[in-house]
């Protein structure tokens, strides 16, 4: 035995670098952690860079006229030919917004359109386009080159804040939770199980040491994830920074607070749970909600007014929050401030009840 | 206070859950340098007993002195005087033998040889290997010697040979009077008789939270046969066995 107290530090170092060690072996850690967000980036980021486009019908005997090579120039139409009754068909589907019919009508040409209420959004832009063409196709014909009403388009300089502008910060928050969550409930059931905390206790390391090193290795491996999944977005994808390097460290930041606090919840329910099988149903019953409700692949806009009060105050929806405060809205930490505090506050509750329900063996 | 020759004093002690008493007022010493072991039944108190005497757990009363230190007021001090050896292996299953032993080295704050920790045990080609990848008995093996890291001066041992083959306990037997022949006293819990006739200078035979008997095995025997005790079919006069079951009135079951 050597003479002098062994070091709290050095014990904490080591423990903390052979934790994440251990969970970087782990390869379900290493799939829900690192490979599940990289996929879901990937292939959301994928989704968001289609354009919306009109699909419009036209059948394919239509005589000549003055309206249809104006559409065909529209770039966000897209022009499908064909019989009128495989159009009608397609527009049932909801594949066609509107089939357009042009036929001459004594001295000039009737515009019939047929639209669908299957996508109520694009047939009423499909409606409108076609009244616009309309519209000026007359006024060319009536030889108007003057026209008292002129519309006069401006746009702003301003950012497209595309889907992966949105998913991203939710994917973070979502890999966030996930690590906390079914990384220290399974985690910690495992090292209980396996007797990997009493080896420890009669060592002359202290629990809240161990506990802490545990915490920092899964600090470590939400920081990577981080930097990961952000990494994938600006190089793949060219997720917006506001601020470059800046806005990267304020996310790291909000993370680390959010991996924090997340880890409340993983403590209590490790303390909760007995063993894997009842510990699923647990984790799921916290983590499911929140994918759904907090904003990680669509915005709680869209969900029925009287659940919003819920959803809106959810830990991952703060974190959620912040972020894009930070990113799509380009303000500060301190622009934050009211959803970091909103997380932290759940975090503060959920370690409170860890010290009843956490449990070493 | 200890005396000198002794490297544990457990005084008095007593455990006492709700409605149940595991352990109820033992007392008894280890001396330096000897290989002690705890016999019983299933319920004895032998395990309950090794963990308040480990620190893992607190008695209800009585106190227990390791190297001179309190477990009570001083845990600490005794936590660094120990190795423990659990009844399953308690290391991280991803981690390799080197990387294990390096991480007690730091938390014991020693400095170590992982390849010379390992030939101790003949480990040495498994040094990149998984603990869940080894054998019963190299499994044991490396949970003996792990618990070397800080050189201790008391070693627990708990039924260190469960479920080994013959083999495999013969050469764990000799890790185990190798480590005692280099000055650790050793404290191990058996439901295995030859293992404690083998190893052990004395037991102490504990049954329903007490210890009814504390003496070297041999002793054990000559006094039991003194009362005209026979075994049934006298090949060998008695063994340890004999004395147990005698003095408690049940069989060993392994699983404790």
């Amino acid at each position: 035995m050597s003479d002098k107290k062994p070091s709290q530090l050095r014990a904490y170092f080591a423990l903390t670098y052979y934790a994440f060690k251990a969970s970087v072996r782990n390869k379900s850690t290493l799939f829900f952690s690192l490979i599940f967000p990289i996929v879901f980036i990937i292939a959301l980021g994928l989704i968001g860079n289609s354009q919306i486009s009109i699909n419009l019908g036209i059948p394919q005997n239509e005589a000549q006229n003055p309206v249809t090579p104006v559409l065909e120039n529209i770039s966000t139409v897209k022009i499908e030919k064909g019989t009128p009754s495989f159009l009608l068909e397609q527009l049932n589907k909801g594949k066609l917004d509107a089939v357009v019919d042009v036929s001459k009508q004594d001295a000039g040409y009737a515009v019939e359109v047929t639209s669908s209420n299957a996508n109520p959004n694009t047939s009423a832009a499909a409606l409108s386009i076609l009244k616009g063409v309309v519209d000026q196709t007359n006024l060319k014909l009536s030889q108007v080159t003057n026209p008292p009403i002129k519309l006069v388009e401006k746009e702003v300089e301003g950012r497209k804040n595309r889907y992966v502008d949105f998913v991203l910060p939710g994917q973070i928050g979502f890999s966030l939770l996930s690590t906390a969550l079914f990384g220290t409930v399974f985690g910690f059931i495992a090292l209980r199980r396996l007797l990997v905390f009493k080896r420890m206790f009669v060592t002359p390391v202290k629990p809240g040491i161990i506990l802490l090193s545990q915490a920092t290795s899964r600090l470590i491996m939400a920081l990577i994830q981080t930097t990961i999944i952000l990494s994938v977005g600006v190089i793949f994808f060219q997720f917006y920074l506001p601020h470059g390097f800046i806005t990267f460290l304020e996310i790291l930041v909000i993370s680390s607070l959010g991996l924090v606090s997340f880890l409340g919840f993983g403590f209590f329910l490790s303390g909760l749970a007995s063993d894997e099988n009842s510990a699923g149903p647990l984790v799921n019953l916290v983590s499911l909600p929140q994918m759904l409700l907090s904003g990680v692949f669509f915005s709680a806009d869209l969900l029925p007014f009287w659940i919003q009060p819920v959803a809106n105050n959810l830990p991952l929806s703060y974190f959620n929050q912040s972020v894009r405060i930070v990113t799509i809205e380009g303000g500060t930490l301190v622009d934050a401030a009211p959803y970091l505090f909103g997380f932290l506050a759940w975090g503060a509750v959920m370690y409170l009840l860890s010290i009843k329900t956490f449990k070493w063996e | 206070m200890t005396k000198n020759e002794n490297i544990i004093e457990v005084l008095d002690l007593v455990k006492k859950y709700k409605d149940f008493t595991a352990v109820n007022g033992i007392s008894f010493s280890v001396k330096k340098g000897e290989i002690f072991g705890i016999l019983g039944p299933n319920g004895a108190g032998k395990t309950t007993t090794l963990e308040i005497i480990e620190t893992l757990n607190k008695p209800t009363s009585g106190d227990v002195y390791v190297d001179g230190f309190s477990v009570l007021s001083d845990p600490w001090e005794v936590k660094r005087r120990i190795g423990v050896q659990l009844q399953s292996t308690g290391f991280y299953p991803e981690l390799t033998l080197v990387d294990l032993l390096n991480m007690f080295a730091a938390v014991y704050d020693v400095k170590i040889d992982p390849m010379k920790v390992l030939k101790q045990v003949n480990l040495e080609d498994k040094a990149n290997t998984f603990v869940n990848k080894l054998s019963g008995g190299q499994k044991q093996r490396f949970a003996v010697v792990s618990t070397l890291i800080n050189k201790p001066k008391v070693l627990f041992l708990d039924e260190p040979s469960t479920g080994l083959d013959p083999h495999a306990r013969a050469e764990l037997w000799d890790v185990i009077k190798q480590i005692n022949k280099e000055g650790t006293s050793i404290v191990l819990t058996s439901h295995y008789i030859e293992e404690a006739e083998t190893l052990c200078d004395r037991v102490a035979i504990m049954n329903s939270g007490k210890i009814i008997k504390i003496d070297t095995p041999k002793k054990l025997i000559e006094e039991l046969l003194k009362t005209g005790f026979k075994r049934e079919v006298v090949r060998k006069e008695a063994t340890l066995e004999d004395v147990f079951l005698n003095l408690t009135g049940k069989g060993l079951t392994p699983n404790e």
